[in-house]
């Protein structure tokens, strides 16, 4: 009962884990970076919609647009500003250039906002909750839940059924080869970094719902996202999709066993030592993760 | 007897650099008798403590070229060890700190052997994670007293068995003491045949395997090395701090700034992390002190900070070293 329990929260977490790590993958796919941002691009989400709730009093979910909007110009921005110049440098330039960025959106964040925990306490979402036989589910997270899969079904048509998507692809696959046939790889890099940012920015905002929004949120969501590329296999969709609820089952998962075996060592202070424990076991025993292609 | 005249031996380097070294040393040595205040003191043990940490990192992510992120469970590893000696057992900290280094090694060969099979992006968050779970570990293991961490018992009088000073004099000369070992190995390091071949794995992995060398085993070894700096260091700041917490010692932000200091310095270069310390402990410090203590201006210090980095990582990934040699360059 317990165990069933968990086993639906965690696939609800695992749907919102996956919406966040799905940006990841599709900016790594295509130009080989890792965005170390990545978490703040999700707090910044998240502080989007509380602010338009907290200041014009927009209910969180229709505010959502306002969080998608929020995440593809800062995705642009980056890119165009910032990233497209790392591009020229070596790799370990790379990595410490959205390591910068990451700290210094970070500390923009509690510059402006301060250091202190926020989160929405009223909406149409907010504190309801759905009874299915013995299972309660929170409406904030079911509707997390299924707009995530929305998310996935309209970035997966875009990428293997539009001109644009197809093109995206082919980069994704070789990058001087598709600029060979025409394709302007540099707009199909700020296309991935928009949908990489929108995706992340829809996801911070459902999350505020029920996640408190604080400065150094980005740190935690972000490594459970390396995880989920990870154990996808960098770069692949598919394989986030599974990944995300894998790792959602499993962070809910251990805590519940811990709690059955009466053991302190597998409750919830650890649940996301699991999570990184995780990602070092998946690349060492298996770098290409399960449904990847990419070495 | 050899490898003592290498480290010792900076006649490689151009006429210009010794100098600076030697104005450089002469300051180190005079610094405290300058009458600066204790807060002047407290900067610069904190900025030859980076150095050091640079140093380490410098063997195995500038030679190596290996983006390594996980150095604060090393200096966790060397401040817990020195503490938790001293107040179990009351061992001194010149025994402590040696079975501190010891224990870092063996830790990082463990960790190592796995961990090397990665490469870029994969290695550098692997390296994240395992020293994560390693803070989140510490963070709830109630015999090493948790995250309230642990205070270490204060002598009345000062003590040289377990290096307890009144003033902060004492310490600046102890951590100078250990900043000089630390340049004279690294000295020698980069002449030495594991410097050679780290360097040769940087440039073409390929290549270097096809000449024989065992990548893997080189990558391990630079690795454990970084390891043994750090955990010099992270013993030092036990009996400085004469308090040790996973906050404090093991947090992702310390590995993240060994190795920027690094990096922005001029990764695989000897002055490299001296430079980028000398930089950016200074600059975190008074940023630190001077916005970050008024009232509405928390966080800026940092946004300037990672503005540099930003600036840096973009325009100039080879560090304010690279910078420096290229206008020597345009110069000649």
């Amino acid at each position: 009962m317990l165990i069933a329990d968990a086993l639906l929260q965690g696939i609800l977490m695992g749907l919102l884990f996956a919406l966040v790590s799905l940006g990841l993958t599709v900016i790594f796919g295509v130009m080989d970076i890792v965005n170390f941002a990545h978490g703040e691009f999700l707090m910044l989400g998240m502080y989007s919609v509380y602010w338009a709730n907290f200041f014009f009093h927009i209910d969180p979910l229709i505010a959502l647009p306002v969080s998608a909007v929020v995440g593809v110009l800062l995705g642009l921005a980056s890119y165009y500003w910032f990233i497209k110049y790392l591009l020229r440098g070596p790799a370990i330039a790379q990595l410490f250039g959205t390591f910068g960025l990451m700290l210094f959106l970070q500390y923009f964040a509690m510059f402006l906002f301060s250091a202190d925990y926020r989160m929405i306490d009223k909406g149409i979402l907010v504190g309801k909750s759905l009874s299915v036989g013995p299972f309660i589910f929170d409406w904030t997270k079911l509707a997390a839940g299924i707009l995530s899969l929305v998310a996935f079904a309209v970035v997966y048509y875009f990428l293997h059924k539009t001109k644009t998507g197809k093109a995206l692809q082919a980069t994704s696959l070789n990058k001087e080869a598709a600029s060979y046939m025409g394709i302007r790889t540099d707009r199909m890099n700020a296309i991935a970094w928009a949908i990489g940012g929108g995706t992340v920015g829809m996801a911070g905002g459902m999350l505020v719902n029920f996640y408190y929004a604080y400065p150094m949120v980005g740190i935690l969501f972000v490594m459970i996202a390396f995880a989920c590329v990870a154990l996808g296999g960098f770069g692949s969709i598919k394989g986030v999709f599974f990944a995300g609820l894998l790792i959602g089952i499993l962070e809910m998962i251990f805590p519940v066993f811990g709690h059955l075996i009466g053991s302190d060592f597998l409750g919830p202070h650890f649940k996301f030592t699991i999570v990184y424990l995780a990602y070092f076991i998946i690349v060492v025993v298996r770098p290409q993760g399960l449904f990847g292609w990419k070495n | 007897m050899e490898k003592l005249k290498d480290a010792l031996d900076f006649s490689d380097f151009s006429k210009a650099e010794r100098i600076g070294l030697v104005i450089f040393s002469v300051f180190l040595l005079v610094f405290p008798l300058l009458g600066a205040g204790s807060f002047a003191k407290t900067v610069m043990i904190q900025f030859l403590l980076f150095s050091l940490f640079g140093m380490g990192w410098n063997t195995i992510g500038g030679y190596g070229g290996q983006v390594e992120l996980g150095k604060a469970q090393y200096v966790g590893i060397g401040a817990y060890t020195v503490a938790l000696m001293m107040v179990w057992w009351r061992v001194p900290f010149w025994i402590s700190m040696p079975i501190g280094i010891l224990i870092a090694v063996g830790y990082s060969f463990i960790i190592g052997y796995p961990l090397f099979r990665l490469k870029g992006h994969y290695f550098a968050i692997a390296t994240i994670c395992t020293s994560l779970v390693l803070k989140d570990i510490f963070d709830n293991w109630n015999l090493v007293g948790a995250a309230k961490g642990i205070e270490l018992p204060i002598h009345d009088h000062p003590d040289f068995l377990y290096m307890q000073f009144k003033s902060d004099t004492y310490y600046y000369y102890f951590i100078m003491a250990l900043f000089y070992i630390g340049l004279f190995y690294m000295n020698w390091f980069r002449k030495s045949k594991l410097g050679y071949q780290l360097r040769m794995i940087k440039d073409d992995e390929d290549a270097a395997e096809s000449l024989g060398i065992d990548i893997r085993w080189c990558k391990i070894k630079a690795y454990s090395i970084a390891s043994a700096f750090v955990a010099v260091g992270g013993g030092y700041i036990t009996v400085y701090n004469l308090y040790v917490d996973p906050a404090s010692t093991m947090e992702l932000s310390l590995s993240i700034k060994i190795a920027l200091m690094a990096m922005l310095g001029g990764a695989a270069s000897l002055w490299g992390p001296i430079i980028g310390a000398a930089f950016l402990v200074p600059l975190d410090r008074f940023l630190g002190s001077w916005l970050g203590g008024q009232k509405g201006l928390t966080g800026i210090d940092f946004m300037i900070y990672s503005a540099l980095i930003i600036v840096v990582s973009a325009y100039q990934p080879r560090g304010i070293w690279g910078i420096i040699e290229q206008f020597r360059k345009r110069g000649h």
